[in-house]
């Protein structure tokens, strides 16, 4: 099929995107061009019209620290939240990272106890067991078998946050975790995935050293855009599983390294 | 009468250490006294009420402005001592103590210039008596390891406010964050910058966290911009702007350093070294057009007929800061570049942070050498910055001593190769380059 395009959706690049979350971006959009996809990236800030939302095929959002986190909390709960939302339950497929996971939650409670409402997308909440209690930071490995997305080899990233995320019931894990800490160190669960939305805790960035999960993405995109499955075309990426086996070398010796 | 002998076991851990090549004792005999006098630091430095004590804190050119201070005052015939680079928490300050003090705890020199981690800047401005406070710069560093800018940012604010008010303070005029922590205190303040004409950068990076009104959150707006969130700024909203910042402008200076984080660097240790000891400022630019480099900061290494300019490279801003000097160099002659990137703790475990260095600004070098505990993170990287050339300009090599072999040898009698390694890449290299094995 000829003339295929996409258009991706980057929620506040300028505000959301501390730990090199921008490498997602830059992922999706050469895998795309590489198999002659034609991207169209939205930048979607602030002051951005919030009925672009409307347009997106691909939705991406990433991390920050928290005078932004503050910042985009109110624009989306005033002004671009409820289209999101429409979005995402209408399976526009989509990955969002630490912090804007856990705005897609039901609530965030501070480390002062202050409990911020979230979106209620994702069934989930997340508390701050406050600010004596350690941050759940270093590398990550994760084995993906959900319902939407299976992936054979381990996916691995590095996580860096305080506040401890809950599965309420129904909700389905993104991943189980092999080493690391994921949502909150206690149910051996990684992230969510809710309709094709995924919301993680891994930054690495996630896509550019597991890019099946980039694919996965833009199948999905293809898919709901036109009604029919499109076959990828596969990549070279022999650099990106060598990248993968110095992570899982280093933290889970012991592990069928093939796998 | 306890310091006494915590200064001698700290001693002769200096010199065992020395002579059995373990390191340099750059912390631990002061981790030892810490742990056995907590108010190690607190007492010698009250016991040398006279000695001019110079803090200095920031993200990038900690390093590179203590030599240039260091330099002017010595040119001026001070006596001073300088904490050893990387030996920047309690434990580095004590064993630089230890290292430069007599046994009854008495320091004789003027001057101590003590490089100082971001973290544990609160902390030391407890202990010691300050008389000369110089902030350079915050950006993106070591999430995992330092934390947010903003947390850094109000940590220090507060401990400003319990600072003698005699303490000079130098703050950098042109990051809107370190600017707004001269405005709470009355302390003897001054503001460093540069000049216009160095202001080329014609939009925001990606590699920003301060462009945001540090007191009302409004979006900033730049009139000129340096590199990253450096510039002149000022808020619509609420009014904040800069003034009075020293630029030089109207100075001829031959600056020693190239590069305009340098110019920096080298502005604030002119503003420090006049204002606070007096020197005039003419006198202080010749001193400082006669410095000379250090390894990793610019020093050129002969090496097997080749040069080598070793420039670490630890955050997305340095990065980008290196990668442009590195271009600029020369206008004939295209360089080589070997990457060096680990994640061991100086380092910081988190490798995510190369995806926010604009590495296709690279893409002018000749060849591209890659390496590292995190090689293929890094060779990754490099595919998609460098796109169709990224098979034809880029070699992969994970042993170091191996990378910088190959890379000498693709380089040209007497051209010149930049090293571009993070912090305890910065430390193998050094050795590697020196014949020493690592132990």
């Amino acid at each position: 099929m000829k003339n295929l395009s996409l258009t991706i959706g980057w929620l506040y690049p300028d505000l959301m995107s501390t730990y090199g979350d921008r490498g997602n971006i830059i992922v999706l959009t050469k895998r795309c061009e590489d198999r002659g996809i034609k991207v169209n990236l939205e930048k979607i800030s602030l002051e951005a019209d919030k009925n672009k939302i409307k347009e997106l095929d691909l939705i991406f959002m990433g991390g920050a620290q928290d005078k932004q986190q503050e910042i985009v909390n109110k624009d989306l709960i005033e002004n671009k939240g409820s289209l999101l939302k429409r979005a995402i339950e209408d399976e526009i497929p989509s990955l969002f990272i630490c912090g804007a996971y856990q705005f897609l939650g039901k609530y965030y409670k501070t480390a002062e106890g202050h409990k911020i409402p979230g979106l209620n997308i994702f069934p989930i909440y997340t508390e701050n067991p406050g600010e004596n209690v350690k941050r759940l930071i270093g590398n990550i490995i994760i084995e993906i078998r959900n319902s939407k997305l299976e992936i054979r080899n381990f996916v691995v990233g590095f996580e860096n946050h305080g506040g401890r995320t809950y599965l309420l019931n129904g909700a389905e894990p993104f991943a189980q975790i092999a080493y690391g800490f994921g949502n909150n160190d206690k149910d051996k669960t990684e992230g969510v995935i809710y309709k094709n939305a995924i919301g993680t805790y891994l930054h690495g960035p996630i896509l550019p050293k597991n890019p099946q999960i980039a694919d996965f993405l833009i199948e999905k995109a293809l898919f709901k855009k036109y009604g029919k499955k499109i076959e990828l075309e596969k990549l070279d990426d022999s650099i990106e599983k060598k990248a993968r086996e110095v992570v899982v070398k280093k933290y889970l010796s012991g592990y069928n390294q093939t796998k | 009468m306890i310091n006494a002998l915590l200064i001698l076991l700290g001693k002769s851990l200096i010199k065992f250490g020395n002579t059995l090549n373990i390191g340099s004792g750059s912390t631990w005999p002061g981790h030892i006294a810490l742990k056995l006098n907590k108010n190690f630091i607190k007492q010698i430095s009250s016991k040398n009420k006279n000695l001019k004590i110079v803090l200095i804190a920031g993200t990038n050119g900690k390093t590179t402005t203590s030599k240039l201070i260091k330099h002017i005052l010595e040119k001026n015939s001070l006596k001073v001592f300088h904490n050893e680079a990387g030996a920047n928490l309690l434990n580095g300050i004590a064993s630089s103590f230890i290292k430069n003090s007599n046994l009854s705890g008495k320091l004789p020199y003027d001057v101590a210039i003590f490089e100082i981690d971001e973290n544990t800047l609160p902390l030391i401005l407890r202990e010691i008596n300050h008389y000369s406070i110089l902030l350079l710069n915050l950006f993106r560093d070591q999430l995992d390891r330092y934390g947010e800018v903003n947390t850094i940012a109000k940590n220090w604010q507060q401990a400003l406010k319990k600072v003698d008010k005699n303490t000079f303070l130098f703050l950098n005029g042109d990051d809107p964050q370190i600017y707004s922590l001269g405005q709470e205190n009355d302390l003897k303040t001054y503001y460093f910058g540069i000049s216009d004409k160095y202001m080329d950068q014609k939009e925001i990076p990606h590699d920003v966290d301060s462009v945001y009104c540090p007191n009302c959150s409004h979006k900033l707006n730049y009139s000129k911009m340096s590199y990253s969130h450096l510039g002149k700024f000022k808020c619509y909203n609420c009014g904040f702007k800069q003034e009075k910042v020293e630029t030089f402008a109207d100075q001829k200076i031959n600056y020693p350093l190239f590069g305009k984080y340098n110019i920096y660097n080298t502005n604030a240790a002119i503003l420090l070294t006049s204002k606070a000891f007096n020197i005039p400022t003419e006198k202080v630019i010749e001193f400082t057009e006669e410095f000379k480099p250090a390894f990793g900061r610019q020093e050129i290494v002969k090496y097997k007929g080749k040069n080598i300019i070793v420039l670490l490279s630890k955050n997305p801003t340095g990065f980008n800061q290196s990668i442009e000097a590195t271009i600029n160099y020369s206008k004939d002659e295209k360089p080589n570049a070997l990457v060096v990137l680990n994640d061991r703790i100086p380092d910081g475990r988190d490798v995510s942070w190369i995806w926010d260095v604009d590495f296709n600004d690279l893409s002018l070098a000749k060849k591209i050498i890659i390496s590292g505990d995190r090689t293929f993170d890094l060779a990754i990287r490099f595919k998609y910055a460098l796109n169709d050339s990224f098979e034809q300009k880029t070699i992969i090599e994970e042993d170091l001593e191996k990378a910088i072999n190959t890379a000498v040898s693709q380089t040209e009698e007497n051209k010149t190769l930049f090293i571009l390694p993070t912090y305890s890449a910065m430390l193998e290299t050094r050795k590697i380059l020196g014949g020493k094995k690592i132990l």
